[in-house]
């Protein structure tokens, strides 16, 4: 069995894939923050509480995640079906909020801690099992 | 997709911000450059623009710098009879340049490269956290 099979570190991957993601569209927001015309964009949230109910309810491999949940995010997030406009645009027509933008990168920074601590624990958790001393 | 991406990201907007801050800070150097002839017209005000532009190899919309376009309002004028450019009446012409304006703008794009900054930081973090699983 391949490692990257397991159910909660492949749902840690996905986890880490977008938040990488959506690390990649707020740095795109961020430098366009002085372009006139420039709208604001954001992923959808993936619903991540379901997504690890369908990892834990079946014993299905890594690979359903991808596709079983219509709400998963999509794989560009240029085609504007996320793009999002919390704040009004001003009279360049840019909708960029600067501090909104700030306020979600650390966010995306601290979830994404979250989820390399909890990557990190899982496979000190199966060193464990195995016979070895975690860490 | 991936952090480098965001990593360029940033710093095309980063690029973008010193570039206007180069466009600034002629304009403030300049702001009392008369005409170097009689009759002529001072220094002229330059814009920078900012355009975004999708990069299609990084598969993201960077920041590009385009060329600075002068500011077409009028120039200032002072009463200097004495300076060898002044006109008949005595006045002479100065750059449309405010100060003011120009610190403004300034402060703006400070801020701007900050939060650009802040996002390499935050994705510099992030970039850490991953190699530090190796070690776990």
């Amino acid at each position: 069995m391949d490692v990257s099979n397991i159910p909660l570190l492949s749902l840690l991957k996905d986890r880490m894939a977008w938040l990488s993601q959506r690390q990649d569209v707020l740095s795109q927001n961020v430098a366009n923050a002085d372009t006139p015309g420039y709208a604001a964009r954001d992923l959808k949230p993936v619903d991540f509480e379901q997504a690890l109910r369908n990892v834990t309810s079946s014993s299905n491999s890594a690979g359903a995640l991808m596709t079983d949940d219509p709400r998963h995010m999509a794989l560009r997030p240029q085609s504007g079906d996320g793009a999002t406009a919390d704040f009004p645009s001003n009279s360049t027509g840019n909708s960029v909020s600067l501090e909104d933008e700030m306020i979600k990168v650390s966010e995306t920074q601290a979830q994404f801690q979250a989820a390399t601590n909890l990557y990190a624990k899982a496979i000190s958790m199966m060193k464990t099992a195995i016979g070895k001393t975690g860490m | 997709m991936d952090f480098s991406t965001s990593m360029s990201v940033a710093a095309s907007g980063m690029r973008a911000q010193s570039e206007r801050m180069k466009v600034i800070s002629e304009n403030i150097a300049n702001a009392n450059s008369t005409a170097a002839t009689t009759g002529g017209d001072p220094y002229r005000r330059q814009i920078s623009t900012i355009k975004s532009e999708f990069d299609r190899q990084l598969g993201a919309t960077v920041v590009a710098v385009g060329k600075p376009l002068p500011d077409t309002s009028e120039f200032r004028s002072q009463y200097d009879p004495g300076n060898p450019t002044a006109d008949k009446q005595g006045y002479v012409k100065l750059p449309n340049v405010n100060n003011l304006v120009e610190i403004m703008d300034m402060r703006e794009a400070q801020r701007s490269y900050e939060a650009d900054l802040t996002v390499m930081d935050a994705t510099k973090t992030m970039m850490a956290r991953t190699v530090d699983l190796l070690n776990k």
